[in-house]
């Protein structure tokens, strides 16, 4: 051991690290060897002893102990253990050796082998418990509920005390044995072998691979203190599915819960492309084989028919149903009742839909504990929203029924239970056959069915009454409750003659349910004789020798039946007179009676018999101080009020009738008892804007006074009419008006006044507008005296009109406006004036006027008549001598624009006569001359127009094709010479230079004169007259060539055409020959103009 | 005879329906059926067509409803599935030679026994329906079956062919027993469908046939029967 340490420490000395650390590589490995050394040193000395005593217990009762025996020892060596425990116990065994166990704590033992003595010391707290293997007793297989079912004993006997046991187990599957699963089992040893057994479901059926499962176990006994370790597993049991090489797709028809997972897996032998949960496509897990599986995760409820797994293989396909729904709800709001107390019926309803129908569906077992029987509920279709129901049939002597309703299906089951008192939760089925029979006028039996044994119960039924017009009645009856359902009941209190419907319900006491309500049954109660006379009222006719007596028929209520006639009499003191019958529709009867006090009396009839008489006195006490008065109603009524008169001892009545109607007239009355002192009167047939009267009589003696007499409005309206007004007298300052009273059906209301307007103006510009809206110039006049009928507007203005407006007005609003208009009288001293005054300044201004004149008339003389004219002063001959010298082309003098009013040809070949008054040609506008070629002063017209001459003219194309048109100067006069052409003509205008042409023939002419032009334009410049130029030469002796030649300076007025009696001048520029024939008139005036 | 209004028919032409349901409201007077003044078999098998015509347009809107109430895949339009159980279902398809060589006969005594099949399968299908209204349109429809295989037995009557005779034993029924899946049930379902249209679209062209032969003279009718009387 020194050795060691020095050989340790030794290489810190060392001071070069590199070399040191090869160094201590080199002692470790010196280090090893020698530890090596020792250790076999003490082992071969353990090896010549027995050593490394082990014990181990399988059953806690006797522990195995085994030792090593010592090096040189043979098989069959016989040792001897000495176990010190308490007593001094010896065994001669062999190698091994089976002790009972020891007590806790430490016990020595002695192995003897020969001379070498081992000691060692043994507690239990160094045994190790290792179970012995379990054993699988049987391993079964439920293949519908992918069941395994393992069974096993657990040898309980061996052990001497109860103590827990863990089992472990684990699933295996497929050939290559992947786990599927590990699981514990908890049970407790009770010193006997019990037989265990343990089921596990798989989440593949058990038919698409191969099952295995192992089992092993520990002990936890409490009061072993040593090591407690697991057995070994057991030996593996399989279960696989005997394939009868059918492809088969496993689960079949399998129902499961929504949201569960499921497996499903083909066994097959053929490869399977394909596999489809429904229409989505899956993936396929691969088993042992071709077999194969997917998996269904989170399934969703299947439809009716089931979800469809279908697996695909290359020319086949295989599949299975899956049912996917929930287990059935619990059967909500159940309710047994009876109908009949023969029968029980429960209802309730399902609650969730399972999404499981037809074998699947939820059947339903209704049980009763007391009795133990139940009634079974199946029907293979579910109506949706429908409650489902039972029929139990009641027992006798029972009352009390304890019903559980067990709803089940495939995937579980719930139940609900109910107690009931079958008496208390009665319903009763509806009543019928309702029947009515008289008792009398008022009273009648009612009769129905309820079907059901209601022997000991009672009943309360409702009556409801019902009478046309008016709320019904409803009678609860209780009554006791009968074996063969017919009940009959009495109504009374009804009214005669009244048709009455009725209907019945009826329930049980206690209360749990009304029936339904019975049909309806109509019935007409008998008649009874009128409750009363009608109201009556008398008035004298007009000549007041008939008594006419009105009655008003008696209502409903009291008729008591069909009225049929009605008998009126009147009495005297003396005599008593009876009218014959009076039938029914008419309420009125005449009497021709002297002016005695009678009483008539009015009785109305009935099949059953009279009423009692209603009498009315026919005196009428005068009244002498009777006032009208006035009063408006409420809109649908009207207010009266009187003073109390004690002296009134019978009643009030107040008849009423509309004003407009003629004596005797009677629309309505009422009667108002004598204590009374006001009373509204209200009648459908009262309408706003009528006027009524209305009569208050008092009852005295048995005789009516006329109290008061009103008229009335229930409304006031506006009137519909303008008063109609005329202007009695006008004056320059004023006029008066005078109206027209409104007729009262078109006033409408009381008249409380007039409103006058009036303003100035005229019948077609001032309309009155806006009269309300207080315009200034308006001024009203209001006047609420209504019996002035006239009016006199003053301060007016004389001679103007004034429009007037008139309007009435009532409570109720304007009336309409109805105008005039006016004009007030001229005022005549202001019209002498207007007349005086001008004609005095006109004669001062003539005065004046010719003194003047006559003053200055040798200068107006010199100035505007002169004896001889001056002829500088004529502009007509003033030339611009510088202007003249310098330009020969300027003229001074233009004549131009002279057309001829007519034009005759004396010889034409053309049958086409024409005739046309230049006038409306020369009206064609000419273009303005340049300016700077004219001056103003000079453009001087002077033209001849000669007479009208009716001419002909030739067809102008002929005209100048055959230039045979004869052209004759009939009368040229001129005081001027023809001058010569201007020089620039032929320059300016080189086209239009062919000259005047007559303008009617222009548009044929200009083109063939234009070729003409062309080869002649030297010639022919300036003037040219349209004839055949040869003609012209020969025949005129003022052809522009001979002027041409005589005079070359300036252009002294124009030549005439040949056509024409008129003078021509050359165009000035290439103007449409149209321009040229312009002849004096204002419309070339005019066009002159600006050039002026 | 036929419920015609409510037909939960999907775009269907009202005055198709109202026409072909005339004619099925006179087809208990099917005068194949009087022989007495019998007008011969060319009525009663035009009318024996105009019934197909409007049977597999009745199919159309029930296999419509009733695929949808089976529910993907068997609603798709490419559903093709094999014919797995339905091996007992009439087989409408034939071999075109085959079907030329029938004669009228056996022609109609295969329709005949294929629709006593058929609607014996359809009433199955009925009482395994889980909705109300699927009952309510197969029982329609299966009124209907029922109305043409009497038009058709009225056809065969005229032209003096016997009923075929159901062999005791071979009557199909139906039985939903453990043996069925549901899968299968509904395979079954969905040929029964496709098998009825089929045969109602060979009916169409097997009367159609017929009812041109029969326009050809009544006389080789006239014949035939005497035949047939011996």
């Amino acid at each position: 051991m020194m050795d060691i340490f020095l050989c340790l420490k030794q290489p810190s000395r060392m001071v070069d690290s590199k070399r040191m650390r090869m160094t201590s590589n080199f002692q470790w490995i010196l280090l090893t060897f020698l530890l090596l050394y020792l250790m076999n040193q003490v082992s071969s000395q353990k090896k010549r002893t027995p050593h490394d005593l082990k014990c181990v217990t399988n059953n806690l009762q006797v522990w195995d102990c085994s030792w090593r025996a010592p090096s040189g020892a043979g098989r069959g060596a016989a040792y001897e253990v000495c176990i010190e425990n308490g007593s001094h116990s010896c065994y001669r065994l062999e190698k091994n050796t089976k002790i009972p166990a020891l007590s806790p704590g430490d016990h020595e033992v002695t192995i003897n082998f020969g001379s070498s003595i081992s000691k060692f010391t043994l507690n239990e707290k160094d045994v190790s418990f290792i179970p012995d293997t379990p054993e699988i007793l049987n391993l079964s297989a439920d293949f519908s509920t992918s069941t395994l079912h393992l069974k096993w004993n657990d040898k309980g006997s061996v052990f001497p005390r109860h103590s827990n046991v863990i089992w472990e187990i684990k699933i295996l599957r497929k050939k290559n044995m992947e786990i599927v699963k590990i699981m514990t089992h908890n049970t407790t040893l009770n010193g006997k072998d019990t037989v265990h057994h343990w089921s596990w479901t798989s989440d593949m059926p058990l038919e698409c691979a191969t099952h295995y499962v192992g089992i092993r176990c520990h002990i936890d006994d409490p009061k072993f203190s040593g090591h407690k370790e697991w057995s070994n597993w057991s030996l593996l049991k399989n279960i696989s599915w005997s394939s009868d090489s059918q492809t088969k797709v496993f689960p079949q028809d399998k129902v499961i819960l929504v949201g569960s997972d499921i497996t499903v897996c083909c066994v097959t032998q053929e490869k399977v492309v394909l596999a489809l949960i429904g229409s989505t496509n899956c993936p396929l897990i691969h088993l042992d084989g071709e077999n194969v599986a997917i998996k269904i995760h989170n399934i969703s409820a299947s439809e009716s028919s089931g979800t469809n797994v279908v697996f695909s293989v290359e020319d086949n396909m295989f599949g299975t149903v899956i049912f996917a729904g929930y287990p059935p709800d619990i059967p909500q709001k159940l309710n047994c009742e009876t109908y009949d107390l023969k029968e029980i019926v429960c209802t309730w309803n399902p609650g969730r839909p399972t999404s499981l129908v037809g074998p699947r569906n939820t059947s339903y077992t209704l049980f009763e504990s007391f009795s133990g029987k139940c009634v079974r509920y199946k029907r293979a279709e579910v109506p949706t929203n429908e409650s489902y129901q039972l029929f139990f049939q009641m027992l006798s002597n029972q009352e009390i029924y304890n019903f559980t309703l067990n709803a089940r299906n495939p995937l579980g089951q719930s139940e609900s239970t109910l107690l009931v008192n079958v008496t208390e939760k009665v319903h009763p089925h509806t009543p019928t056959s309702v029947k009515v029979k008289d008792i009398n006028s008022t009273a009648v039996t009612l009769s129905w069915h309820l079907p059901g044994n209601f022997a000991k119960i009672k009943l309360l039924c409702q009556i409801e009454i019902n009478k046309t017009n008016s709320v019904h009645e409803l009678r609860n009856i209780t009554m006791k409750g009968v074996e063969n359902s017919s009940y009959l009941i009495a109504v009374d209190k009804l009214n005669p003659y009244t048709i009455y419907t009725f209907r019945i319900r009826c329930s049980t006491k206690p209360f749990w349910k009304w029936s339904k309500w019975s049909n309806e049954k109509q019935y007409l109660t008998t008649e009874a004789i009128p409750s009363k006379g009608p109201d009556t009222w008398r008035e004298w006719s007009s000549d007041g020798k008939n008594l006419i007596i009105y009655w008003k028929p008696l209502s409903i209520n009291e008729a008591n039946g069909k009225i049929l006639s009605y008998n009126v009499s009147c009495s005297s003191d003396e005599e008593t007179q009876s009218l014959s019958e009076i039938l029914d529709p008419q309420h009125k009867a005449e009497i021709q009676l002297d002016k005695n006090d009678y009483i008539i009396s009015v009785v109305a009839k009935n099949s059953v018999g009279s009423s009692p008489p209603s009498k009315i006195a026919s005196m009428e006490i005068p009244n002498d101080d009777l006032k009208i008065e006035q009063a408006v109603g409420m809109g649908n009524g009207i207010l009266l009020t009187w003073n109390y008169d004690p002296n009134m001892t019978c009643d009030y009545v107040i008849k009423w009738c509309n004003s407009s109607r003629s004596e005797p007239c009677l629309m309505d009355w009422k009667k108002v008892p004598s204590n009374s002192t006001e009373t509204v009167i209200e009648s459908d047939q009262f309408r706003p804007g009528v006027r009524y009267n209305f009569f208050l009589y008092g009852c005295r003696n048995q005789g009516y006074q006329l109290l008061r007499s009103i008229i009335g409005y229930v409304e006031e309206l506006a009137p519909t009419v303008a008063p109609n007004f005329t202007v009695e007298d006008t004056s320059a300052d004023s006029i008066l008006v005078r109206w027209e009273d409104i007729p009262v059906e078109e006033l409408r209301g009381f008249l409380r006044g007039y409103l006058f307007y009036f303003e100035k103006g005229e019948r077609d510009t001032s309309k009155m507008r806006g009269l309300e809206s207080g315009r200034s110039d308006i001024k009203v006049k209001n006047i609420t005296d209504i019996s002035q009928k006239t009016l006199r507007i003053v301060d007016l203005q004389g001679k103007t009109s004034y429009h007037l407006v008139l309007r009435a007005y009532t409570d109720g609003g304007m009336g309409p406006e109805k105008s005039m208009f006016v004009v007030t009288k001229e005022n005549s001293v202001g019209l002498i004036i207007a007349i005086l005054i001008p004609v005095a300044v006109a004669v001062i201004v003539g005065v004046v006027t010719s003194i003047l004149c006559y003053r200055k008339r040798e200068w107006i003389k010199e100035t505007f008549y002169p004896d001889i004219p001056n002829p500088e002063n004529c502009k007509a001959l003033q030339f611009q001598k510088s202007v003249c010298e310098g330009s020969s082309a300027l003229k001074t003098l233009e004549m131009n624009r002279c057309t001829p009013n007519n034009v005759e040809v004396l010889e034409t070949r053309s049958m086409v006569p024409k005739t046309e008054d230049t006038e409306i040609i020369s009206a064609v506008a000419e273009r303005p001359e340049d300016s700077s070629d004219v001056e103003p002063e000079n453009h001087v017209v002077v033209s001849y127009c000669p007479p009208v001459i009716e001419e002909e003219i030739a067809n102008p194309g002929a005209d100048e094709a055959g230039g045979a048109s004869q052209v004759i100067y009939i009368d040229i006069q001129s005081m001027y010479q023809p001058q010569a052409k201007p020089e620039e003509e032929p320059e300016n205008d080189p086209v239009g230079g062919a000259g005047y042409k007559p303008q009617m023939h222009l548009p044929v002419t200009s083109t063939v004169e234009d070729l003409a032009a062309e080869d002649d334009l030297d010639k022919t410049a300036g003037y040219r007259p349209q004839a055949n130029v040869n003609t012209w030469n020969l025949v005129s002796p003022d052809s522009p060539r001979s002027t041409d030649s005589s005079s070359e300076i300036v252009s002294f007025g124009s030549p005439c055409s040949i056509n024409s009696r008129q003078f021509l001048i050359p165009p000035k520029d290439e103007e449409s020959p149209k321009s040229s024939g312009g002849g004096w008139s204002f419309t070339n005036f005019f066009q002159n103009k600006p050039n002026d | 005879m036929l419920p015609a209004a409510g037909e939960p028919a999907a775009g269907d032409s009202w005055g198709m329906l109202a026409c072909l349901c005339t004619v099925l409201w006179h087809l208990p007077a099917v005068p194949a059926l009087n022989r007495t003044g019998d007008p011969g078999p060319g009525p009663s098998i035009q009318k024996t067509y105009d019934l197909t015509r409007y049977l597999e347009h009745q199919l159309r809107s029930l296999a419509g409803t009733y695929l949808n109430y089976l529910g993907p895949p068997f609603n798709e339009p490419d559903f093709n599935p094999p014919r797995l159980g339905a091996e007992t279902l009439p087989r409408a398809t034939v071999n075109l030679d085959v079907w030329r060589s029938l004669n009228d006969k056996l022609r109609l005594t295969q329709n005949y026994e294929a629709y006593s099949h058929l609607l014996c399968y359809l009433r199955g299908l009925n009482r395994q329906a889980a909705t109300a209204e699927l009952r309510r349109s197969l029982a329609h429809f299966c009124t209907s079956l029922q109305g043409l295989l009497g038009s058709i037995a009225g056809v065969m009557a005229a032209l003096g062919y016997p009923l075929p005779q159901p062999l005791p034993g071979t009557e199909p029924t139906w039985a939903p027993g453990p043996a069925h899946s549901d899968f299968l049930q509904k395979m079954d379902d969905f040929w029964l469908l496709k098998e009825l249209q089929t045969w109602l679209w060979r009916s169409a062209k097997d009367f159609n046939r017929l009812k041109k032969k029969m326009q050809t003279p009544a006389a080789a009718v006239t014949l035939h029967l005497e035949a047939h009387g011996f």
